[in-house]
């Protein structure tokens, strides 16, 4: 673990060829963006020998680009690529500088709904007309029981459309194709449930957004509102698929994340995680002091609690999992109109107003992003050190060390566990942690190849910036580096004016439910049904793997921080 | 495929792309502050944003002129570029009507892409109709600091006119409903007491004394500064961060000032200030109930339009600010009590309906240990 592991320790990438430790990459990839697993070298004699057989990786993306042939015939059949938020389309697809591999397919011309099916006022363009100026933007709404019982059945049309949805997805099927699987299944749903009595029947089904999230070696980067297109779903990919329905004049709203095919073990992680957070801000369980990831169902989300806390509690799963939450987008009150009060941000420390009533619906919808958060604020630092046993003793030194030299008066540290370290062991590091005057925030387990990491969270910061670490390094000798894992939680938007996508092309899921607030407790309006398809997505009472996970999103690495041997 | 050589490129070293992560989150460091400019017609907003926009103070400066209101979804914006500070006009498109569920106000993307397009903006001006409210506008500008925003409320700025002032706040007092130029001064940082040139000079030091009481009747926080066609020192008017959650100072003086000072007429119906002082430190959880009862709740029929303090909090060492905007709050702690300091709670209200007694007993009830 001494000096010699040095070099092999600022990178866990390993060479292609021969899979020693990796310090160079191949300058083709970083131009295209290919992910660096497949780019990393550990000496020009070993890219040169592979380089036949590398670049087949470039051509591979080159192709996969559009303006080749698949997509040109398409265009000539009318299919266009879709700008400005839907009220345009372009023949050729849009300059942008994407942040993955992902691009944007042309798109099929808007589906026809029958007449006699009522729409929301915003259907047409997309842009609703009645509701910024409602005053429900400002106050919850308390549902009536008719309002209730109207939801409920638009709920659960919404959860049969989403199945029929899921049950398509398979590699080789395009998102258009799922698409107009939605719009005829909501139809449908609408005509069956006519009420001879009522004269319209008013059902439509609505944005089918379907995101398409390519996990694997390529990045997916899609975050939310990706517009179905004539992209073939692949082997690995994963996709979310957001459907929202108008019955009887109230909306539901739900999405969920599925794989197609065989997802790789990164992406189940995250998936994984995405569904836990939404389980948890549904559950919010108090006091709960090591989320190890077990989902505990316990429905006690009830009248009182503050919407506020939905954040801190997806913000604080997600981050102890090593991942980071999209702070764009949030959940939202739902009911005759689409969007309405309350405001329901996903990330910790937000000012949402309000406390959860009997009667209330709306939104939780967390986006979660591959890679770990960090903020200007808090900055994540990971620490590793040789053995389990005297993990305390060095994770207390390094906290002191940091402190002082950066003057920081206030840190907080989040531990990780090896597998084979025991809980009692987290309850004394806890304890240790709080006699030397530090803020536990929690622990989370996963390992990694170089050893047991250790993510500080340091809240209240100013700048942190490299020369920071310079000084931090010639202070002590017992740290080698200091590593700082980068945000990627920030989102951008592609010319379409709709799609969303991770900022630096990394993969992001996400789930949702429409939620009532009820006397006991909470009902989840669109949960799933005895019929919903067994999709591979997420196991919901499945524990958190400690295999060796996040392997990838250790690429962030830059310098490291290590404590050696300790007291 | 013709591009592909046969012999491969030099291989880069891998740690050298740590360089776009840290370039990427330079940017993000400053945040550009946003000042909301309000007043009533005729009181000389124009004038104020004029003499910022024209003066010799080498700062890159935009104005937003809502001139349009939401309907056209586009704001007209001036830009002060160049050494003589030429003027530029720009339009800044708002993404109107969004149904998608974002936690940022077009507007306030629209302030971020004018700010990312600009090489180097210091300040925005955001320059509101003579009839507006500004409290909507400030929810709207006042993001989490989560969100790392690249713009950021900076402070209310309401521009009255000395020569009407009076008579206007006299024609309202005796009114059921209030003017929105009550409104405007209420939830005011600065407000620029414009004008005094055309106050009668005979009685012009007393009028004004008058004057700036009257303002402080009503709200007690603002920072009142006399202007003669809002020549005002620029300092005192960009950068206040009123809102900034550790900018303690101006708070700091602001409650030491009105330490006692209430209003008088409390009970009567217009927009008052008082201030209230704990001395024992209280249970945050409790303090947290609390503002939200009067806040979300109206506890009492109390209407709270702002309020700033500062808590001597349990079991900390920290002085924690405390600030609100209708039912937007926030309490974060800012920086360690000095020794010399007496630790206190302070608490200023502005509001109307608002009941001393009340404010002060049900403090005193977050002081006691939990229940």
């Amino acid at each position: 673990m001494a000096g010699g592991s040095d070099a092999a320790e600022t990178t866990s990438l390993s060479c292609v060829r021969c899979g020693k430790p990796a310090h160079l990459q191949c300058p083709k990839c970083m131009e295209l963006k290919l992910p660096r697993e497949g780019a990393a070298f550990c000496t020009q004699d070993c890219f040169k020998a592979s380089w036949t057989s590398h670049k087949s990786v470039h051509l591979k993306a080159k192709l996969s680009a559009p303006g080749t042939g698949e997509n040109s015939s398409l265009v000539s059949e009318g299919w266009r690529y879709c700008i400005k938020k839907g009220q345009a389309r372009t023949p050729k697809l849009p300059h942008f500088d994407w942040t993955g591999t992902l691009r944007p397919y042309p798109i099929s011309s808007k589906l026809t709904v029958p007449a006699y099916i009522e729409l929301p006022d915003w259907a047409l363009d997309g842009t609703p007309k009645v509701e910024p100026n409602s005053d429900l933007q400002h106050v919850v709404e308390i549902k009536t029981p008719d309002q209730i019982e109207r939801m409920r059945e638009t709920c659960r049309i919404a959860r049969e459309v989403l199945d029929a949805a899921a049950r398509m997805i398979r590699p080789g099927v395009t998102t258009d194709e799922i698409d107009r699987v939605v719009h005829e299944a909501t139809i449908t749903a609408g005509s069956d449930l006519s009420n001879a009595v009522i004269e319209d029947t008013p059902l439509l089904s609505i944005i089918i957004s379907s995101q398409s999230l390519a996990a694997r070696r390529s990045v997916n980067e899609v975050i939310c509102h990706g517009i179905p297109d004539s992209r073939k779903l692949e082997d690995g990919d994963i996709v979310n698929i957001d459907v929202t329905v108008y019955y009887k004049g109230v909306h539901g709203d739900l999405n969920e994340t599925y794989f197609v095919g065989n997802a790789d073990e990164a992406s189940r992680q995250l998936v994984q995680c995405t569904y836990e957070c939404l389980e948890k801000a549904i559950s919010i369980v108090f006091g709960s002091k090591f989320d190890i990831s077990i989902p505990i169902f316990l429905i006690s989300v009830k009248p009182g609690v503050r919407f506020r806390e939905i954040g801190e509690v997806i913000n604080r799963h997600a981050t102890m999992s090593g991942f980071s939450v999209v702070k764009s987008y949030c959940g939202h009150g739902i009911g005759e109109l689409f969007h309405c009060a309350p405001n329901i941000p996903h990330y910790s420390r937000n000012k949402a107003v309000g406390v959860m009533k009997v009667g209330q619906t709306f939104t939780i919808e967390p986006m979660i992003n591959a890679g770990i958060p960090w903020t200007s604020r808090e900055v994540v630092v990971a620490v590793s050190w040789s053995s389990g046993t005297s993990m305390v003793c060095g994770m207390q030194l390094a906290c002191r060390t940091l402190m002082s030299t950066a003057g920081w008066d206030r840190l907080g540290c989040v531990l990780t566990l090896f597998s084979v370290v025991g809980l009692e062991d987290v309850v004394e590091a806890e304890h240790q942690s709080k006699v030397a005057g530090f803020v536990w925030f929690g622990s989370s387990a996963y390992a990694s190849g170089h050893g047991p990491w250790v993510w500080f969270v340091v809240a209240g910061l100013p700048q942190l910036n490299l020369s920071d670490c310079n000084s931090l390094l010639f202070f002590s000798q017992h740290l080698k580096s200091i590593q700082f894992i980068v945000g990627v939680w920030r989102d951008r938007m592609w010319p379409d004016g709709w799609t969303a996508v991770t900022a630096d092309g990394k993969r992001s899921a996400q789930f949702e439910h429409t939620l009532l607030v009820t006397e006991t407790g909470v009902e989840v309006l669109t949960a799933r049904l005895p019929s919903s398809p067994k999709v591979r997505s997420v196991n919901a009472k499945s524990k958190m793997d400690f295999g060796p996970l996040l392997t990838l999103a250790v690429e962030f690495v830059k310098i490291n921080l290590f404590v050696m041997g300790a007291q | 495929m013709e591009d592909e050589e046969e012999d491969p490129p030099l291989a880069v070293r891998i740690d050298e792309t740590t360089h776009e992560f840290s370039n990427s989150h330079e940017n993000d460091d400053v945040s550009v502050g946003v000042t909301v400019i309000t007043g009533f017609l005729g009181a000389g907003k124009s004038t104020l944003v004029n003499y910022i926009l024209n003066g010799k103070h080498g700062k890159r400066i935009a104005v937003i002129l809502n001139e349009f209101g939401e309907e056209i979804g586009v704001e007209r914006a001036m830009i002060n570029e160049g050494e003589g500070g030429a003027l530029v006009e720009e339009w800044v498109e708002l993404a109107n009507g969004c149904i998608c569920c974002t936690v940022k106000h077009s507007l306030v993307q629209a302030l971020e892409q004018l700010v990312q397009r600009k090489e180097r903006l210091d300040h925005i001006l955001l320059e509101t109709t003579g009839l507006a409210n500004p409290a909507p506008l400030a929810s709207v500008l006042w993001l989490d600091d989560q969100l790392e925003s690249a713009v950021r409320l900076d402070s209310i700025i309401t521009v009255v006119d000395a020569k009407n002032l009076l008579f206007q706040i006299d024609k309202y007092r005796h009114l059921s409903s209030y003017p929105e130029a009550i409104h405007q001064i209420a939830f005011a940082d600065v407000v620029i007491l414009n004008k005094v040139d055309l106050v009668s000079p005979e009685r012009s030091g007393d009028s004004l004394d008058e004057l700036e009481k009257e303002i402080h009747e009503i709200n007690s926080l603002a920072h009142v500064i006399r202007s003669v066609r809002c020549q005002v020192d620029l300092s005192e008017v960009l950068n206040c961060r009123a809102y900034d959650a550790t900018h303690v100072t101006r708070l700091e003086g602001l409650l030491e000032e009105h330490q006692y000072k209430s209003s008088q007429n409390l009970h009567d119906n217009n927009v008052r200030t008082l201030s209230i002082c704990e001395p024992l430190a209280v249970n945050l959880d409790k303090v947290r109930l609390w503002l939200e009862e009067i806040l979300w709740d109206k506890k009492d029929g109390m209407d709270v339009y702002r309020c700033k303090g500062v808590l001597s909090v349990k079991h900390s060492d920290q002085l924690h600010t405390l600030q609100a905007v209708r039912e937007i709050y926030e309490i974060v702690p800012a920086r360690k009590w000095r020794t010399e300091e007496k630790q206190m709670n302070k608490i200023v209200f502005i509001g109307h309906h608002l009941n001393q007694d009340i404010l002060q007993d049900s403090l005193r009830t977050c002081t006691l240990a939990t229940t």
